[in-house]
């Protein structure tokens, strides 16, 4: 059931207000964290005041603009956009603090903060993107707007990962544009439908671009393999801008739209007919293995858990590729599993490098004496890519295995197994050292008047996001929490034609 | 949520909370111990009586259930169709009464085993998190409680494998992690396999698959929880980390590794024989004979590995591997008397090489070292610890009227029952390399003349750890002059295989 | 029925003619006063001319007959879909002339004000003329005032190499122009009046034949020589190198743009004829925008000097518009018209951002300006925003010109060229990323740099207000559809569609 409604477009404007605000105001810290805080948190109370309505299948849209009849920028909250942007905009309460906390005394924090906010708006606009032509206008608007994040630091290095981080992002780009123009070509309309807008009468040749062009413009952004080789390289950039493109916003704006391709442009029945989710589900299966191998052989902390990011999205690709009920709620349940747990992750190692200085696993021996809430939040966050029961991971490992068995493909199970085995095989050390390895060199002890282990800007957000593992673990089945949404929009993905919105 | 009545062999399910409470009151001293304010007397104080009173409540539900009552508790609600919840019935019952019996005797010993230090509050956290979790195992209901706390427990227990630290723990424990990883992906390939060919998961006495699916996919599944399962029961060749992860863990958690965790991986094949596939259906499957033949190389080549070990610990953990063998040779052999011993075997192990393990610990602790040619003439500064344990040996050997003959004499029994000559050979060889591997111990304990060892501390134990170790000893001659009794062991054991093979 | 603004057609040309012949009366006293005059002018100018739209969006086009005369005789003003462009035009005049006034502190002696800006009013009646006039010749007349008074303008305003680079652009226009009149000559011949619409007629009886072939040829190549499209660019970047800033807005913004808005004459004018084969033309047209596309990518690469890189920028840009023209689709020519447009816009919004950077600092290479975007924020700002444009990424004006085209080969099922659209702009951003580094992410080398100060309002407002509006299009893309989409619906038979 559609109902027209001014809070999709809102809640992206609304951010980019405020972002407005912060530019202009930012000079103030008072008015700059407000902004940046009022942004973070208009978003979420618009999302979440649509969230009783998505649960009972309504639907909230806002044209905008049109160009001609077909095109134009759109907004609609259907109940997969609402599961996005409930993620995202959760985090981003989380993650601006934590942003706060680290920068503190760092430069060109105006800026910072300023594109910070903006990513925060755009993410919300891909999320209730009507459209290919509204999602790829703010697609795009995320990569520009990530760039001043990326090279913050202004040193060489940064530039460079900056660079390459563009190259990638903007050459997937052009085949996202290319590929959505060859849609609105073949299917004349853009608008996503959710048993799919194109069909066979196209040819399966222009079928066959299409598809690919559209999933290599997503996919490099998602860091499907070979797509990846950005991510690891801007892992240069400050932690909290780690966090938002590895958790959030970046990278999820791509999963996200590898599987809106997949579910509502071409639909489940006209890729099971064309058989083209095949070899995407293979190279998200290499991926996923590929990848995990890589993270065992990295020292550095946060390329560690660049590639086991690339390894994770590659699950919600996978979930999505195997075209079946149960993947996808695996695939849409990952989105919210993968960010939570790396999230906390990206948060503990920045709060060790804050606290310490490391940056290394080989230089973390024994840091579970010093940190201990830190550690334990990085624990249950392991704990969780491997799949034990109780943390959000083991959700997503139940449903993505019983959808291969559905689309009888059980060597994926295997797949899962030895990712599971290989996440084991570079986070377990990673806590053997820290709990059972006494430390090399006394650590720096706490700061006169600071009773916790780290500022509490920095650890607040990392016991939430871990406590939050464990909830989104316990909590599959309770209504009103994420996973009775991604039902929702499970749902939607899989019936048949001409039934409902 | 579906009910469970009549599914249990006609024996009444209710629903009660006392399954939780027992699997939730370890944690109650896991909260205690890590509270940095407690004083070192209210913390003991604080892990004891989460214990104890654990121990009573496993016992209540074993008179319940011996009445015929089956407590039930729904917990979660993890997807759609399927809940964590807690079930007990005879089986979990026995394993669960065990499991508390034997954690409290480690828990009192571990008090004057384990070093005052930065690390004795992570040893006892772990350990109640462990016990609890193990209860858990215990008394899950369905295939999925079942993973959930089986994969716990096999995580937490890595920290008091490693926990001195050494680096031989160290090793053992990386050893240890990569095989439970790998079993436990096993396990999981296995039950989602069963979830997705039977929709459920819940434990049915006699089993809940149904045979006209693939049987391909059947004979994968059962692969699956064997392989997975028999990582942590020390099947051969899956064994490999036992070895090393008994000898370096502390003592008293050897004790419990030994007693109730290697077992956990019995249980499980236990409880998928049984009561997922269905001694019918594992017929119809023809596995039953490789697995009997596994069961019975795990057996032997336990037994005879441990004749050559040096090390004690090292001797008494092949010693395990070879006793939980006969667990999975019971199952193989299909037979209600076979499996009622073989549960019987399972509770008179646990405090049996439990016995053993204390007091090796204690050797070690009086420094006496850990080789078997360091304790010569230990017996003469220890009585009261030699005496405890030759009564363990003897009872490990099937000496009468011990627990061990009692277990040993069920499964005599059954397999005659069911034809198995070569069980029956199986179980005469075991008995007699037992007695290879363990007698030679109790000669040089008592009669060999004193070596080097003479001149270090020769007094005996302290009583704090003295006591637990004298009351598993004493167990094995309860155990086995009461076995008749109700609410013994061999009364629930005869209770399961009713429903196992008696009421379909 | 025309209303009453129909009226005023003539007017919008002959106001800033004669406002160009009395500036130097007006300024006398006071040489800057012609800045003002000039400004004033063209204001009034932009009022007329929305008007003018108005009226062609109520009612439709509409003609005046000068003087009273009908047609073949007289000469006949026509206000159509595609005369709409007048308004923008007179739209960034006005915005663009302010910033000329303190811009040209640097550049001239006030003595040569009048005489500038005399020539810019010439400029733009001219380029209004030529977008309104219904008759051949006058199209021919119109064409020259605006290149000659171009060709002043960079000679006026620019120093140094100035002789030489007018030179040669005289020379390449004069080779055009002689191109037209020639054309011009050869329909009058044939169909016997200069009137476009008596000539459209006339073409429709007399049919196809070599000498209208011919004369279709000399008019495309004389258009493409304006247009600055490959091979016939090389004027360009000279008389960019040296013109000052408002002028090289002029240029790449507008004056180029009369060499597309008369090819679209053209393609009205031989409507009629209709059976034309343009099939090899419009093939010719595609690769050349592609090669154009590519080429100017490619040499504004390696460019240093920000004004030489704008320059190269264009000519890619022309190439996107002669693309379009050729793909012959309904999309690929509306987004080629929108383009027309948009680019004005975003190249106006990019030479004077540079311009203000230049003014301030004195330097006009990359490595000099390092870090400037700290000293002058709202200009950088102006910049990053026009180069995000020209790239075309959303949500600026530049994508959805873009957009169209690509869709519109696609249409056209000429799938490769719509690749090669969409990548060749990524790679002009090599150099935009560069420059985007050098202003916001690296130190600066120089004093003037590092403590340049923002530009004065006169200078900066034009520059925010422009920067504004590729925003502003960007998202509602829509606005310059209302009037191509019919004029370009309208000639479709002309392509075949």
């Amino acid at each position: 059931m559609e109902v027209v409604d001014v809070r999709p477009i809102l809640a992206p404007f609304v951010s980019f207000l405020c972002a407005g605000l912060v530019f202009g105001f930012g000079r103030s810290i008072f008015w700059r964290r407000f902004f940046t805080f009022l942004a973070a948190f208009i978003k979420m109370a618009l999302v979440l005041s649509m969230l009783p309505g998505t649960l009972q299948g309504v639907v909230y849209v806002y044209q905008f603009v049109e160009f001609t009849p077909g095109i134009g920028i759109g907004f609609r909250a259907d109940a997969y956009g609402m599961f996005f942007s409930l993620v995202s905009s959760t985090l981003w309460v989380f993650t601006t603090i934590y942003a706060i906390g680290y920068m503190q005394g760092d430069r060109d924090r105006v800026r910072f903060f300023g594109f910070f906010a903006l990513c925060v708006s755009t993410t919300v606009g891909v999320a209730f993107a009507e459209n290919l032509l509204t999602f790829f206008l703010f697609y795009e608007t995320l990569t520009i707007c990530t760039y001043p994040l990326v090279v913050h630091a202004e040193t060489r290095e940064a530039l460079r990962a900056g660079r390459i981080y563009l190259t990638y992002t903007l050459i997937g780009g052009g085949f996202a544009l290319v590929g959505a123009v060859m849609t609105l070509n073949a299917a004349g309309t853009l608008t996503f439908a959710a048993p799919g807008i194109l069909g066979l009468e196209s040819g399966v040749g222009t079928l066959a671009v299409i598809f690919l062009c559209l999933i290599i413009g997503f996919g490099v952004k998602a860091a499907v393999m070979p797509l990846h080789g950005w991510l690891p390289i801007a892992m240069v950039a400050p932690t909290p801008v780690s966090a938002l493109l590895h958790a959030v916003a970046v990278v999820k704006v791509g999963a996200f739209g590898v599987t809106r391709v997949i579910y509502n442009v071409f639909g489940v029945e006209l890729l099971q007919q064309l058989g083209f989710a095949t070899p995407l589900a293979l190279l998200a299966g290499f991926t996923i293995v590929a990848a995990s191998t890589i993270a065992l052989t990295q020292d550095h902390l946060k390329r560690r858990l660049a590639y086991s990011t690339i390894s994770q999205l590659s699950y919600i690709v996978l979930g999505a590729a195997l075209l079946t009920p149960l993947a996808a709620t695996a695939a849409v349940l990952h989105i919210a599993n993968q960010a939570f747990a790396k999230i906390t992750m990206f948060f503990v190692v920045g709060a060790i490098t804050r606290t310490t200085g490391k940056k290394y696993v080989s230089e973390i021996d024994g840091i579970g004496a010093r940190m201990p809430w830190s550690m334990a939040a990085f624990t249950i966050a392991s704990l969780s890519f491997v799949g034990v029961p109780l943390t959000a991971g083991f959700i997503t490992k139940w449903y993505l295995a019983l959808g291969a068995l559905e689309a009888d493909a059980w060597w994926f199970v295997l797949v899962l197994i030895a990712s599971s085995l290989l996440n084991a095989g570079y986070f377990f050390p990673i806590l053997h050292r820290a709990y059972f390895r006494p430390a090399k060199e006394p650590w720096p002890p706490l700061e006169p008047g600071r009773h916790f282990e780290t500022p509490k800007t920095l650890l607040i957000p990392i016991v939430i996001c871990a406590a939050y593992v464990l909830l989104l673990g316990v909590t599959a089945e309770v209504p009103g929490m994420p996973g009775s949404v991604a039902q929702v929009a499970v749902e939607s993905f899989f019936a048949p034609r001409g039934v409902g919105p | 949520m579906t009910s469970a009545v009549g599914l249990v062999g006609g024996l009444g399910v209710v629903s009660s909370w006392w399954p939780g409470v027992a699997v939730a009151l370890p944690l109650v001293g896991v909260v205690a111990v890590s509270v940095g304010r407690l004083s070192e007397r209210w913390r003991v104080v604080a892990l004891v009586a989460p214990a104890v009173a654990a121990l009573a409540v496993a016992l209540a539900i074993v008179g319940d259930v011996v009445a015929g009552r089956l407590p039930e508790l729904f917990v979660l609600h993890m997807t759609p169709t399927l809940w964590m919840v807690l079930r007990v019935d005879a089986p979990g019952a026995l394993y669960g009464a065990t499991v508390a019996a034997l954690g409290l005797l480690a828990l009192v010993f571990s008090f004057g085993y384990v070093h005052r230090g930065p690390r004795w509050s992570r040893y006892f956290a772990f350990l109640m998190a462990s016990l609890s979790c193990t209860l858990g195992v215990a008394y899950a209901g369905n295939l999925l409680t079942f993973l959930i706390f089986y994969e716990a427990f096999s995580v937490l227990t890595y920290a008091l494998v490693v926990h001195e630290q050494t680096p031989e723990a160290i090793r053992a424990g990386a050893k240890y992690i990569a095989y439970i990883l790998v079993g436990g992906s096993l396990v999981l390939a296995g039950i989602l396999l069963t979830y997705f060919l039977a929709g459920d998961l819940t434990f049915v006495a006699g089993g809940f698959l149904a045979a006209d699916v693939s049987r391909g996919q059947l004979l994968a599944a059962f692969w699956c929880f064997v392989a997975g399962f028999g990582v942590k029961a020390a099947l051969v060749p899956l064994h490999g980390w036992v070895p090393d992860a008994h000898p370096a863990a502390p003592a008293p958690f050897s004790a419990v590794l030994s007693g109730v965790m290697v077992a956990a991986g019995a249980f499980g094949i236990m409880r998928v024989a049984l009561d997922v596939f269905g001694a019918d259906l594992v017929r119809a499957l023809g596995v039953a004979s490789w697995l009997t033949a596994i069961a019975a190389v795990t057996v032997l080549v336990g037994a005879l590995l441990a004749i050559g070990q040096d090390d004690l610990k090292r001797r008494l953990a092949y010693s395990t591997i070879s006793q939980m063998g006969y667990l999975t040779l019971a199952v193989s052999l299909l037979g209600s008397g076979v499996m009622a011993g073989a549960l019987v075997h399972l509770v008179h192990h646990a405090f049996l090489k439990g016995t053993l393990f204390f007091c090796a610990g204690l050797w070690i602790h009086a420094g006496g070292g850990r080789r078997v040619g360091e304790l010569r003439g230990i017996g003469a500064r220890m009585p009261l610890t030699a005496a405890a344990f030759t009564l363990a040996v003897l009872g490990m050997i099937g000496v009468p009227p011990l627990s061990g003959f009692v277990s040993k004499w069920w499964l005599g029994v059954g397999m005659l029952e069911v034809d198995a000559g070569i069980g029956l050979a199986v179980l005469l060889a075991g008995a007699l390399l037992a007695a290879a591997y363990l007698l030679p111990v109790v000669y040089v304990v008592y009669f060999a003349p004193a070596g080097p060892t003479a001149g270090r501390s020769g007094r005996e134990a302290p009583a704090t750890m003295l006591a637990p170790t004298l009351v598993a000893a004493a167990l094995t001659i309860v155990f086995g002059l009461g076995s008749h009794y109700g609410g013994f062991p061999l009364d629930l054991a005869q209770l399961a295989v009713a429903a196992w093979f008696g009421g379909g | 029925m025309t209303g009453p603004w129909a009226e005023a057609l003539p007017w919008v040309i002959v106001l800033p003619l004669v406002g160009a012949a009395l500036t130097p009366a007006v300024a006398v006293r006071h040489p800057r006063v012609a800045g003002f005059w000039a400004w004033g002018v063209l204001l009034v100018t932009a009022v007329l001319a929305s008007g003018l739209v108005a009226e062609l969006l109520a009612r439709g086009p509409f003609s005046y007959e000068l003087g009273g005369w009908a047609a073949s005789y007289g000469i006949e003003l026509r206000f159509d879909h595609f005369s709409a462009w007048v308004l923008p035009l007179a739209v960034l005049f006005v915005v663009i002339v302010p910033f000329s006034w303190r811009y040209l502190d640097h550049v001239m002696p006030d003595e040569r004000r009048p005489p500038f800006y005399a020539l810019l009013l010439l400029n733009a009646g001219g380029m209004i003329g030529f977008c309104v006039t219904g008759d051949l010749f006058n199209l021919f007349v119109f064409t020259e005032v605006v290149s000659l008074s171009s060709y002043a303008l960079v000679a006026v305003g620019g120093r140094g190499l100035a002789a030489f680079a007018a030179l040669k652009y005289l020379f390449i226009g004069a080779v055009s122009s002689l191109l037209m009149l020639f054309a011009t000559a050869q329909l009058f011949v044939l169909t016997g009046s200069l009137n476009m619409a008596d000539v459209s007629l006339g073409l429709g009886e007399i049919g196809s034949g070599t000498a209208v072939m011919v004369a279709f040829a000399a008019f495309a190549v004389s258009f493409m020589v304006k247009a600055a499209m490959f091979p016939v660019h090389v004027w360009l970047p000279d008389a960019h190198a040296i013109a000052p800033s408002p002028v090289s807005a002029v240029l790449s913004g507008m004056v180029v743009k009369v060499g597309i808005v008369g090819m679209l004459r053209i393609y009205q004018i031989y409507f009629g004829a209709e059976v034309l084969e343009l099939g090899a033309f419009n093939l010719a047209l595609v690769w050349l925008g592609a090669v154009s596309i590519v080429m100017g990518a490619f040499f504004a690469i390696f460019q240093d000097d920000i004004k030489l890189m704008l320059a190269y920028s264009t000519i890619s840009n022309i190439g996107y518009i002669v693309l379009g023209l050729g793909l012959a689709s309904p999309y690929a020519v509306i987004g080629a018209s929108v383009h027309v447009f948009n680019h004005a816009l975003i190249k106006a919004t990019l030479f004077l951002a540079a311009g203000s950077i230049i003014h301030q600092t004195g330097f006009r290479t990359l490595s000099d300006l390092r870090g400037i975007a700290r000293t002058m924020p709202q200009t950088s700002a102006a910049m990053a925003i026009g180069a995000v444009s020209i790239v075309g990424l959303p949500p600026t004006a530049g994508f959805v010109c873009k957009w169209y085209i690509a869709l519109g080969a696609f249409e056209a099922n000429q799938a490769p060229f719509g690749f090669a659209l969409v990548f060749g702009a990524l790679f002009i951003f090599i150099y935009y990323i560069r420059m985007l580094n050098a202003f916001y992410f690296q130190k600066p080398v120089h004093d003037e740099v590092a403590q340049a100060s923002e530009t004065p309002w006169s200078m900066r407002g034009p520059v925010v207000l422009l920067a504004s509006l590729c925003l502003i299009l960007g998202v509602l893309g829509g606005i310059p559809l209302n009037f191509v989409e019919p004029a370009v619906l309208d000639l479709l038979p002309f392509w075949g569609q």
